[in-house]
Formats: C-alpha cells, sequence, structure tokens
C-alpha cells in the first residue's frame, strides 16, 4: 500500500469503461452547455402536485431549464403549463410565486393572457392593423403537460414521447401508494448550492454513500438484509429501489413508528425511492413522501427543490406526525438532506477545478446492498443523450 | 420577584450565544420544562404555513447531543439578535418577546454569508428571578438556507 504518483494518479483507471466517470462532466462549459439542450431541454420534468393549483385559476410559477414557467388550472379543470414570457416584447407575465387569477396581465405594456394561454386583450390594438400582430395570433406559449398519479410534468420539447413512455414503468414501484391516496404537498423549500447538478443526483442513486448518514447507519443499515435490496434500471437512466426498511427508533430521541398511520400500501419502516432521470426523485418512508427535483444553474451551482407530501383531507395530528417524520429526514433542519448537500458541495471543491480527475462507479453486488448499478443506468442514458462517453466525455 | 425586562432581554441574547458557541447543554438550561421549540414560515408557492421544525424540550435535547455525531456545515453560525418589543402579562408572569434575527455562516476561510433573517416569537415565564423560555416560534423571512443546518436557529 502506498501513495500514489502523478503517473499513477493520471493514467486511465484499470477498470471497464462505465465504471468510472471522468472529471470534465463536472466542470466543463461546454458539457454543461450541451446538458441544458439534449438532456433539460428534451426530457420530461416534474414541476408540482396538482394539489399547488387545486382550484380553478389557481397558479403556480416555476422554471425548468432556464425557461420561466406558468402552471395554471383553469376553468374547464385541465392543467396547463405555459411559459411565463410577453408574447410582446419579451417581459415576465406573471411574478409572483403562485396565487389565483382568471388572468395574468403583463406589466410592461398590458397585454391580458388567459388561463388557457390566450391573450385576450392589448391595449390600442388599432396600431398593428395589417401587421399580423393581433391578439387572436399572440397567445403565451404552451408546454406539453401531463399528470401522472397528481404529480404534473412538463416537456419543453413538442416532439417528446408520452410521459408513459419516458417513465418506461419507472414509479409503478409506488402503484400500491400513489393511486390509492389523494396526496397534499406540505412542505416546499429550494436551495441553491454550489455543486454541479449531477453531483447532488449522484447522492440519490448512490447507496454506498449511506456509511456518510448517521441516521442511515442507525436506522437503515441494519434493519434488513443487504440482500432483500433491490435496485433496477430502466430505460431513459431511471432506477428504482426498494426492499430498504428502517428502525427509526434505533437514532437516539426518535420514536419507532410501529403504530404510525402509513401511507397506503405501505409498512412504517419501508423505504423506496425511484430517481428519474435526469434529477428527480420520488421516494417514501412509510408515513410521508418526498419529492425533490435538480436543475443546473451553472456547471458549479444547482438549484434543489424539495416537497413533502401527505395525505389530503387528514386529521391535523396525522398531518403534524407527517411533517414532523419529513423533518426529521429531509428538511433544511434534518438529518439526511443537508449532508447529501454538504456531500455534493465537497465534491465541487475538488472537481470544481479539475483536481479530481475521476470518480469510481465500480461497485457490483448485483443489483443488491450497496451496488453502483443505478449509477451506472444513469451515466448510460446521459451518454446517450450526449453523444460523449462518460468515462471520457471530451473523447480523450 | 418577577424577572424584569433586562433580565427577560439577557435571556434571549444568552440563549444565542450558547447555540453560536454550540453550548447546547446551556441553552437547554434555559428552557422551561414545557418548552416547545418551531420553526415556520409561510410558503408563498404553496401560500400556506410551514413548519421546518418541531420538538419539545426532550426532543431539541436530543437533537442537540447528536449534532457531533454528524456531518454538519463547515465554519459557525453566528446570530445577531436585537429584542424589539417585550409585551409583560403580570398576572400569568409571563412575557411575549419579539426579537429580530440575523444568522451569518462564516465558512473555514472566515468568510461570512447571510445563513438565514427572521424573527423569534418567544413566551418567557417571569415567575422566578431567572426567567426562562417557555416557547421559541424562530419565524423566518428568508427561505433558501443553502444546505441548511444540524443545528437550529
Amino acid at each position: 500500500m502506498s501513495s500514489r504518483s502523478a503517473q499513477s494518479w493520471e493514467k486511465t483507471p484499470s477498470l471497464p469503461e462505465g465504471h468510472y466517470v471522468g472529471g470534465p462532466v463536472y466542470n466543463d462549459e461546454e458539457i454543461f452547455t450541451d446538458e441544458r439542450k439534449h438532456i433539460f431541454g428534451e426530457v420530461w420534468h416534474f414541476v408540482c402536485h396538482e394539489s399547488e393549483v387545486a382550484e380553478i385559476f389557481d397558479f403556480r410559477t416555476t422554471e425548468r431549464a432556464d425557461i420561466p414557467l406558468i402552471v395554471t388550472r383553469g376553468e374547464d379543470g385541465r392543467i396547463r403549463t405555459f411559459i411565463n414570457v410577453c408574447s410582446h416584447r419579451g417581459a415576465r407575465v406573471v411574478m409572483g410565486t403562485g396565487g389565483n387569477a382568471r388572468t395574468h396581465t403583463c406589466f410592461y405594456h398590458h397585454w391580458t393572457y388567459d388561463t388557457q394561454g390566450s391573450c385576450v386583450s392589448m391595449p390600442r390594438p388599432a396600431a398593428y392593423a395589417g401587421s399580423g400582430v393581433c391578439k387572436e395570433n399572440m397567445g403565451l406559449r404552451e408546454v406539453k403537460t401531463e399528470i401522472k398519479w397528481g404529480f404534473v410534468f412538463v416537456n419543453l420539447d413538442d416532439d417528446c414521447p408520452p410521459l408513459d413512455d419516458f417513465l418506461d414503468g419507472a414509479l409503478d414501484i409506488f402503484d400500491e401508494v400513489l393511486p390509492k391516496a389523494e396526496l397534499e404537498v406540505f412542505h416546499y423549500h429550494r436551495a441553491e448550492i454550489d455543486a454541479n447538478w449531477k453531483a447532488y443526483q449522484e447522492t440519490i442513486v448512490d447507496l454506498y454513500h449511506e456509511f456518510m448518514h448517521v441516521i442511515l447507519r442507525d436506522t437503515q443499515m441494519p434493519a434488513a438484509s443487504m440482500d432483500d435490496r433491490e435496485m433496477r434500471t430502466y430505460a431513459n437512466g431511471h432506477v428504482t429501489i426498494a426492499g430498504l426498511k428502517a428502525d427509526y427508533d434505533k437514532y437516539e430521541g426518535w420514536a419507532g413508528r410501529s403504530d404510525a398511520s402509513c401511507f397506503p400500501g405501505l409498512d412504517p419502516d419501508d423505504a423506496r425511492f425511484a430517481p428519474l432521470f435526469p434529477a428527480q426523485t420520488f421516494i417514501t418512508r412509510g408515513t410521508v413522501m418526498r419529492v425533490d427535483t435538480v436543475q443546473p444553474i451553472t456547471a458549479h451551482k444547482c438549484l434543489i427543490e424539495s416537497r413533502g407530501l401527505g395525505i389530503k383531507g387528514e386529521s391535523a395530528e396525522d398531518r403534524m406526525m407527517r411533517i414532523d417524520h419529513h423533518n426529521e429526514y429531509w428538511g433544511p433542519f434534518g438529518r439526511n438532506v443537508t449532508e447529501d448537500a454538504f456531500a455534493a458541495e465537497g465534491c465541487e471543491l475538488s472537481f470544481g477545478k479539475g483536481a479530481a480527475l475521476r470518480g469510481i462507479i465500480a461497485r457490483d453486488e448485483g443489483g443488491k446492498g450497496q451496488c453502483d448499478s443505478g449509477l451506472r443506468g444513469f451515466w448510460t442514458e446521459w451518454s446517450r443523450r450526449m453523444g460523449r462517453p462518460f468515462s471520457h466525455p471530451n473523447n480523450n | 420577584m418577577p424577572a424584569s425586562n433586562d433580565d427577560v432581554r439577557e435571556l434571549i441574547y444568552r440563549s444565542c450565544r450558547c447555540l453560536d458557541l454550540q453550548d447546547f447543554d446551556g441553552y437547554i438550561a434555559l428552557c422551561a420544562s414545557e418548552f416547545r421549540y418551531r420553526i415556520t414560515l409561510y410558503s408563498p408557492e404553496l401560500r400556506k404555513e410551514m413548519i421546518w421544525l418541531n420538538h419539545d424540550r426532550d426532543g431539541l435535547a436530543a437533537l442537540l447531543a447528536a449534532v457531533p455525531r454528524h456531518l454538519v456545515r463547515l465554519g459557525s453560525l453566528q446570530r445577531n439578535v436585537t429584542a424589539y418589543t417585550i409585551d409583560r402579562d403580570e398576572t400569568n408572569n409571563s412575557a411575549e418577546v419579539l426579537s429580530a434575527f440575523s444568522v451569518f455562516n462564516i465558512d473555514n476561510e472566515g468568510r461570512p454569508s447571510v445563513f438565514a433573517v427572521g424573527h423569534y416569537h418567544d413566551t418567557v415565564s417571569l415567575s422566578d428571578d431567572q426567567p426562562l423560555l417557555v416557547s421559541r416560534n424562530a419565524r423566518l423571512a428568508s427561505r433558501d438556507l443553502g444546505i441548511g443546518s444540524h443545528i437550529p436557529i
């Protein structure tokens, strides 16, 4: 055993291609630009839960791939999504984060749009006579929107495949849960962290990093056999992880959850993950659900959005229990997500300026235990969409 | 003799100093047995109130005791607090105290950044010479906390 020379450090590892990730994927500006176009511009993105726009004319604003979006429920009850940009001079139409409005009027010249995206009025239109500029032609740009079990997804590519084709059954890991319960978002936070977006998403798929988290060492790793775990990879780079268990009272100060009111189809000690490509994660622990998205801001900064969900109409006592269980793990003061973000920022410190040359994803446990097969599935899809091998992304 | 307003102010400042120094036993000693701690805020996205942390005295003590086992943000959090108003209820020997807080993160290289901004809504027991925190609602005005924190505000 010895330290390594520069030659040893820089040499291509004697691992199969696809068992290591080249460092430039985390810091190369050209790769970052390509990701925005070939990945974020073309995949289905989870944007919100339908409970966030529960009433007619409710709206939420958000963004995907740097494109500002309005998600709104129309008078016909249908949820639609539009690019939040005025057809006139390109100003942002809706400035707020959410609300309820029958129409949206651009602050700049008062062009007004309804919840179906139609331009319904513009002041003094006669001056456009003969130009083709008229309210009938000047609606908002609609974005493809589909809903799966209450989760609203959008795709910026008008020629994209249907959502179910993209999902390839990856959310079926929740098919005993989600169709049977009407859910409601009770927690939302967004946070910018100093890390490449993939570094954060990898913490979701990388089960080997359980060792980093005290709560997982205490509650999850000893709770069930590593052989009971099942990690599956899907077309389009999605991953599911089932067979995880947790004994929550093994963490000092936490109560057991055996009597807790669970989600339908789940036991209190169940944990299931579905990290969808590229960076959207659905997780249930027996009593509560979390949905995360990660979006690139720069090659060195990303935006995490995190939601906690309970069951609509449940008692105040059950809701408080779910909030507490959510926050123990996942809130900004929780014991888990904070550490994942720390890990992503820690990788940025070394990959960001090229000190780290590669990451190894060579663990093979046949989809059990702490196998890296999920990471390899993610990176295989990344390569397919990017036209670059992830082990040597600059083809060197 | 009921605690004075100066005593109340000192309690608020001392509680923050204890958290700054990670003197968690010292912090808990300032809390009454029925203490309730919450971090709350309003989400304009959801148009709902949210609770980001909710503990009784024992739960908070356990959470704080576990901090050294965890992988926590680098550097330290420093609280800057001003007690704005103290509304005394002499009948019940208690006071409602509103304070403003700004929490700065000082990283390992000594660089400061704002971590969180908001107000404490405290209920303080005045029944003894030594006032105690009966409840604290750390009400956040800012909502993006970066990687978050294992240590409450």
